[in-house]
């Protein structure tokens, strides 16, 4: 009996420990900001650097970052549950909306009050504009990150395109002017990010994604956007449907590549290739649009940070927003005013985004709260309508219905359809 | 007289058992519950009753009934390009492995195993580079133009090579076990008689490894109905949602950006549950009775 009873408590002690291992630890430590991140990629090992920077300063409260994947489906976990809500969060700027609305994100007014720097004007506007909801700040802006367009210096200069350059803004009916006269195997642009290029189009245009909070996607102006950029398709001077253009560009075979401000660092690996960044091409002579996001420092209702937390993460925020100069590296845009002004940032290429106030107003971010649904069945749709694939108008139809159905089936979300 | 309690037999199935209470049993009540509300994962779900069935079984204009359709008639193409080829395959190298005079057994059927234990993920990406037609040994050594994952019937054609590669050697293990469970006398008095290779697959083998058949082609198939990996690493569902398969609709409608549609997606899976489970009984049924 007692070997029986012996081995019924290995089970039982072999399963608990299986599900606690499912759990979430040093959630609850007073000592510790628990600090969650989606950054899986390279950038993580740069966050890695500013925690451990800020912790080698000797702070009262330490962080730890936690680099989380899929951190979206997890963060509802734990909101659900209501334990193991981390003590600071990496969002994206189009999240920030959706989490207000449903009451889940605290306010930053202590956290700024702590930190007096952390104000409206030490920020990029439309950076610390994302983080604030009918005048309360929920967010504090890390980075912008944008859709940018690199260009092959030396396949600019061949093909006679450096006047392209001249005023920042490269035109579609510049680009259609070259229709005929690469070798074989050169291409104008890539497709990367089109979804991206299409929605800062629509800002070219003078267009919006939304009218009075419904989506607005079945547009003259969407239909526009699509067909201004399929000129570049039909004309023959997009990478071919399907090839990967990023590589295409890397390979020197693209003049320009329309991917993020993050892939120069991967861009900069590639020997031999020579290679700037300007602003993403434009329907409009007189107006660019690089569709931008940003990482913003938010905080989930979480009834056990004390007060000490907050002031750690207050403190932890002011130490980002002096140093992000690190987060520079990542190829990201720092939101704090104090290191894109800095000598030390200007040798970064994507400094090139805040030289000047248009270049810092072309960097926009989208702050409609469905604005993901947007994005995503823009993604979906946006490159078989311009590739010819798929009836212009049924496609756009397509979209609006997508983006209505999931709104409608969101949570509080008011019916959206056409 | 009392009867004395045995508590051996539940020390054995306990930890499964609450192992398959926590991980299998009560989250799929709660998805069922789910699939009759609307939910957003983080807070509270909102009973709706059928409603979401209706959507996704009836409303012709909705996303989701598109998605649903579209989603389950790729899910049963995927179906019927895999599973037969993941039966026949293993099978015939099975048999090709138990020929007394072949080498190189062992290593044969560690090389053909070896892939099965690579991630789908890992998989994916090792099959993306080879069929890429910048980096690819299809472009580069074979000189194929084409952009595979983009163009069909090509698209279909990577993700099933990439499943049968790494599929084929599961079965072939059990086939092997099975096969090498069968009495030689059979073989030998079968030969006796005069009756040829192939005679001899289709009355001897055939029948003697009924059981592990009909077991591969019921877990093959359900596997298959399960398919995610491959589409969304291979050729992210394009071109033009044609190898979108349901159990993408139904995780990005729970997992996508943007606030989460779990109540709609788990309606879905509901489905795509009672179908695959239709589907099984159906084979487990036929097959059992052919048997008999």
């Amino acid at each position: 009996m007692k070997r029986k009873l012996g081995a019924l408590a290995t089970s039982v002690a072999l399963a608990a420990t299986v599900l606690a291992g499912c759990g979430s630890s040093n959630a609850n430590d007073p000592n510790t900001i628990t600090f969650w991140t989606p950054l899986t990629g390279e950038d993580g090992a740069y966050m890695d650097n500013l925690v451990k920077q800020y912790n080698d300063t000797d702070p009262a409260v330490k962080v730890k970052h936690v680099v989380t994947a899929d951190m979206y489906t997890k963060v509802s976990t734990v909101l659900s549950s209501g334990k193991g809500i981390p003590d600071l969060t990496i969002i994206h700027a189009d999240r920030v909306p959706g989490y207000v609305k449903q009451n889940r994100l605290e306010s930053m007014d202590a956290v700024m009050q702590a930190q007096p720097e952390l104000k409206e004007d030490n920020f990029l506007p439309q950076a610390w504009g994302a983080g604030n909801i009918d005048g309360t700040q929920y967010a504090i802006p890390l980075d912008i990150h944008s859709n940018v367009m690199y260009y092959n210096k030396e396949l600019v200069s061949k093909y006679g395109a450096d006047s392209f350059l001249e005023d920042d803004n490269v035109t579609i009916d510049e680009m259609l002017s070259l229709e005929g006269k690469l070798d074989e195997g050169h291409y104008v642009v890539n497709d990367a990010l089109i979804g991206w290029v299409i929605l800062g189009q629509i800002q070219n245009l003078g267009g919006d994604i939304q009218k009075d909070g419904q989506p607005d996607l079945n547009t003259d102006v969407m239909k526009q956007a699509i067909l201004d950029v399929k000129k570049l398709n039909d004309a023959g001077l997009m990478t071919p449907f399907g090839e990967d253009g990023y590589l295409m560009f890397q390979g020197g075979n693209v003049l320009f590549s329309t991917d993020g401000t993050w892939s120069s660092t991967a861009h900069a690996t590639v020997e031999n290739l020579d290679f700037g960044v300007t602003n993403v091409y434009s329907a409009s002579p007189d107006k660019f649009t690089n569709r931008a996001s940003s990482h913003m420092l938010a905080m989930f209702n979480n009834e056990q940070r004390t007060d000490e937390k907050e002031q750690g993460i207050a403190a932890f925020l002011e130490f980002l927003r002096s140093n992000s100069v690190e987060w520079a590296k990542a190829g990201q845009i720092p939101a704090s005013k104090d290191v894109v002004e800095s000598p030390e940032y200007q040798q970064y290429m994507q400094s090139f985004f805040t030289s000047t106030e248009k270049e810092t107003e072309s960097l926009y971010i989208y702050d409609y709260e469905y604005y993901s649904y947007v994005a995503e069945a823009v993604d979906k749709y946006a490159i078989d309508l311009i590739r010819g694939n798929i009836d212009i108008d049924e496609g756009l139809q397509a979209m609006q219905q997508e983006v209505a159905d999931k709104i409608g089936q969101a949570s509080g979300g008011a019916a959206a359809g056409e | 007289m009392k009867k004395k309690l045995n508590l051996a037999p539940a020390l054995f199935v306990g930890p499964h058992l609450i192992l398959f209470l926590v991980f299998i049993l009560i989250p799929t009540i709660y998805g069922i519950y789910a699939s009759f509300t609307q939910w957003n994962l983080a807070g509270s779900p909102n009973w709706v009753g059928f409603a979401n069935y209706k959507t996704i079984l009836f409303d012709s204009d909705s996303t989701f009934h598109m998605q649903f359709f579209n989603g389950l008639k790729n899910t049963l193409l995927f179906v019927l390009f895999t599973v037969p080829p993941l039966i026949v395959l293993p099978l015939m190298i099975a048999v090709a492995l138990s020929h007394k005079k072949l080498k190189g057994k062992t290593f044969i059927q560690s090389v053909l195993y070896l892939p099965g234990l690579i991630s789908i993920s890992a998989a994916a990406l090792i099959f993306t580079l080879i069929f890429n037609k910048q980096l690819g040994v299809t472009s580069n050594v074979f000189g194929s133009a084409l952009a595979w994952t983009t163009h069909q019937p090509y698209a279909w054609i990577t993700i099933i090579v990439l499943t049968i590669w790494g599929g084929i050697g599961g079965n072939m293990i059990i086939y092997r076990a099975s096969i090498s469970g069968v009495a030689e006398e059979l073989y030998e008095s079968a030969e006796l008689d005069g009756a040829g290779p192939i005679r001899r697959f289709f009355s001897i083998t055939l029948p003697s490894i009924n059981f592990p058949l009909i077991y591969t082609f019921v877990m093959t198939t359900a596997g298959a109905f399960n398919v995610f990996g491959q589409p969304l690493m291979m050729t992210d569902g394009g071109p033009q949602q044609s190898t979108s398969v349901l159990m993408m609709y139904i995780r990005q409608l729970a997992f996508g950006s943007g606030e989460s549609i779990a109540g709609m997606a788990s309606a879905m899976a509901v489905l795509l549950g009672l179908v695959i489970l239709v589907i099984s009984a159906l084979q487990y049924y036929v097959m059992n009775r052919n048997s008999n």
